[in-house]
């Protein structure tokens, strides 16, 4: 009998019931589960929760527990609020009697002040509104009237939840991996990878030996730090190679032969679908990698993102476009892109955002591969296209081929260039284009981030990493800091849910944020930067850029 | 960026708060009720320019110096704890006005502008059945920073705020400053009283 079953078993006879077959438990684990995560009961109807004193009614996903107490069960903490663990071992767990006790893994909204629930005063509590001591709970605490087996299935849940083994950590090491893809481009994964392994030589740097117990009687802000410098962090590069259908079956034998905590920075190409479900399936985190094509998918939980990429880019255009009164300055629009790179998904993107509005898309679409050829060739059929005139121009092109540009085709209107894509202020746009081209520019501008930046590059300076890819090497020091930061904050306590929702509830905190003029997060939010300038180039020559208007969030 | 600190109101409405220590008490007195702290204070609205639920960009001042009474509060649409338990209490408190409804404007601003467009607080006011004179309001950051500056809420970040709702009998007429999550009924209750002062 797995242990879950046992707990179940528990609950009945705690609850007085007699115990049904044990087949029955099964369901009543995915029901515990579907009232905590989604608001559901058994029956499929909605949960209804209550607030006294006429607070109202709360129900179905806006009742569920989840909401306030957070997938990791363990609670959060939001302006003056508190809200407690809820994982069982923090209702269940008897008080300490001796300070030399070990202590229940942090909680920053750690309750030390009542006594441990038993089932029937934690399903009174959940009915009721009290708590084990018959004290009543805040006022944000609906009073819930579920059945018995509801309230079975539930405590079930609370019980199984923060109990499981946590992969990747033992007690000297941490182990993380890191994932480049083979279609990442290699100066950058050079760049990359310098940074992620000075960082963990860094981060080993003090002596170390086995983490003892957290006890009851250390729970100083200066203990807690001692207890993450005790662990070693350790980097496991998964290179993937091949084609992208074969990228999933690779990082399922990789994690089986290297089991990691968290997936560290990273670096793709125009497709990390795969690597995005992968840490999905598996409960990974995923932090922060460099990506230009991110996956959407504001219901997942594992994978988190600097910013959309290029599908910002594209929301910047379709703005630039659109608008703020969706009245287009456009009737056409022309985007070029390269087979198979990222500017394919993020012409698709901007298609879909003008559908609807009065605006004709078209796509011209150069061959894979064969950078810097053809392009010229092809924006001069473009330009003789009936109806091509006045038509918005949007390049998603590499540097090789915004360097080949050649002779601004007659009729050219406004030209919309990727900054991701083209180089930023480095992009070797050619003099005659300047004038016709804005850049989309989904970062801080160079002059107003060059304080921000002081701190990373002074530390690649110091360990004499060759700065080749600034924007990616500063990203994935400012990744490594983010987490290492984090953790310290958790202390003891690694469960990979609460990874995720500390940096939510904290990032908006931190000060030194690289390329981006803040970083924000929060529960249900993926993207940490939500917004862009449109720039263009000051000089027929040179990195000088001026922004056309004020920094947007589409 | 202006911060303009909240000043005790001066002897010319020491009436009405008499008046709303009475309503305080009767409040207080409820079984179970939330904490909430009461004060009159006197704001200066910030001439900033926000985004109405609707994509329109409209001028704060003049959304609430329409001379409907003004009932505020600020949320963010992915706050779970706090936000979901203001609106829905906003929500309760519209629908406690019945007819009296059309006659106030009922206004959230974002915390979190950046995410929260005008199509994600349409949404967030469709969960909370929101009625025409509830709107919801984004923009730059630096017109909402304004805006809690301007009433004292910033507390440094989205994630740190608490319960809060202000509400205002007409232009020129002090604010009432409710500090923790206060129910309909009270809403109710202050929002006649601070009427009946007006």
């Amino acid at each position: 009998m797995t242990s879950w079953r046992l707990a179940v078993a528990g609950a009945w006879l705690a609850a007085g019931l007699a115990p049904q077959a044990p087949a029955a438990a099964s369901p009543a684990l995915g029901v515990g589960q579907s009232i905590y995560v989604r608001g559901v009961l058994a029956s499929g109807a909605p949960l209804e929760g209550t607030r006294a004193s006429g607070g109202g009614v709360t129900s179905g996903a806006e009742a569920a527990c989840v909401n306030c107490h957070q997938r990791s069960g363990l609670g959060s903490v939001e302006g003056y609020l508190s809200i407690p663990p809820v994982a069982g071992d923090y209702l269940f767990h008897s008080r300490a009697q001796d300070a030399r006790e070990p202590a229940l893994p942090y909680a920053e909204s750690l309750r030390g002040n009542r006594a441990p629930y038993t089932e029937a005063t934690l399903a009174r509590a959940i009915r009721e509104g009290v708590d084990s001591q018959g004290r009543p709970l805040s006022y944000l605490m609906p009073r819930f009237a579920l059945g018995d087996d509801d309230m079975t299935a539930l405590i079930a849940y609370l019980r199984k939840l923060g109990t499981g083994q946590v992969p990747g950590v033992t007690d000297t090491v941490l182990h993380f991996a890191t994932i480049v893809t083979p279609d990442a481009d290699p100066v950058k994964r050079q760049g990359m990878l310098d940074v992620l392994e000075h960082f963990f030589v860094q981060k080993n740097l003090s002596p170390l030996k086995p983490t003892p117990p957290m006890l009851t009687s250390s729970r100083t802000q200066y203990s807690k730090s001692m207890y993450m410098a005790n662990r070693r962090w350790q980097l496991h590069v998964w290179e993937l190679t091949g084609p992208a259908p074969t990228w999933r079956a690779q990082l399922e034998r990789r994690l089986a032969a290297e089991p990691v905590y968290a997936v560290l920075s990273g670096l793709g190409g125009s497709n990390w679908a795969p690597v995005h479900a992968f840490c999905e399936q598996h409960a990974i985190p995923c932090l922060l990698p460099n990506v230009e094509v991110p996956v959407v998918a504001e219901r997942d939980f594992y994978p988190l993102y600097f910013s959309k990429g290029v599908l910002l880019e594209a929301q910047l255009v379709a703005r630039a476009i659109l608008g703020p009164d969706e009245r287009p300055n456009a009737r056409a629009v022309e985007q070029v892109y390269r087979a198979g790179d990222s500017g394919e998904p993020a012409a698709e993107a901007l298609a879909a955002l003008l559908r609807g509005h009065g605006v004709t898309v078209h796509g011209t679409v150069l061959p894979a591969g064969a950078h810097g050829r053809g392009v010229a060739a092809a924006l001069r059929k473009v330009a003789q296209r009936k109806g091509a005139r006045g038509q918005a121009l949007v390049l998603w092109l590499r540097p090789t081929d915004v360097a080949a540009l050649g002779d601004v085709p007659e009729g050219t209107a406004t030209v919309y260039v990727s900054g991701l894509m083209g180089g930023l202020e480095r992009s070797p746009l050619p003099a005659g284009w300047r004038e016709h081209a804005v850049l989309t520019y989904p970062l801080d501008l160079p002059d107003r981030r060059g304080i921000r930046l002081d701190y990373p590059l002074g530390w690649f300076a110091a360990r004499r990493i060759p700065l080749v890819a600034e924007q990616v090497q500063t990203d994935t020091y400012l990744a490594c800091n983010l987490v290492a930061d984090v953790l310290n904050r958790m202390a003891d306590n690694f469960v990979q849910a609460y990874l995720i929702e500390q940096l939510q509830a904290s990032l908006e905190h931190r000060l030194i944020t690289g390329y981006y003029p803040r970083l924000s997060l929060a529960s249900n939010q993926r993207f940490a930067s939500k917004g862009g300038y449109i720039v263009r180039f000051r000089d027929p020559r040179g990195t000088a850029l001026v922004a056309e208007g004020d920094w947007i969030a589409p | 960026m202006r911060d303009c600190k909240p000043k005790a109101l001066a002897a010319r409405t020491g009436v009405a708060l008499l008046l709303l220590a009475a309503a305080v008490g009767v409040a207080s007195a409820a079984a179970d009720a939330p904490s909430a702290t009461r004060s009159l204070r006197e704001y200066a609205v910030p001439d900033v320019r926000l985004v109405r639920d609707d994509g329109k960009v409209v001028s704060l001042p003049e959304e609430m110096n329409d001379g409907r009474p003004v009932v505020l509060n600020f949320i963010f649409t992915t706050c779970t704890s706090i936000c979901p338990a203001m609106s829905s209490v906003f929500a309760q408190f519209e629908r406690r006005l019945g007819v009296d409804a059309g006659k106030v404007h009922l206004m959230s601003i974002s915390l979190d502008p950046e995410q929260d467009t005008p199509a994600r607080l349409v949404e967030y006011a469709r969960r909370f059945h929101a009625g025409p004179e509830w709107q919801h309001y984004t923009g730059t950051v630096a017109a909402s920073l304004a805006a809690q500056r301007a009433f004292d809420v910033y507390r440094g970040g989205k994630m740190s705020h608490g319960a809060l709702t202000l509400m205002r009998a007409a232009p020129g007429k002090p604010w009432l400053r409710i500090d923790g999550l206060a129910t309909p009924d009270d809403l109710l209750r202050d929002y006649r009283e601070l009427l009946a002062t007006r």
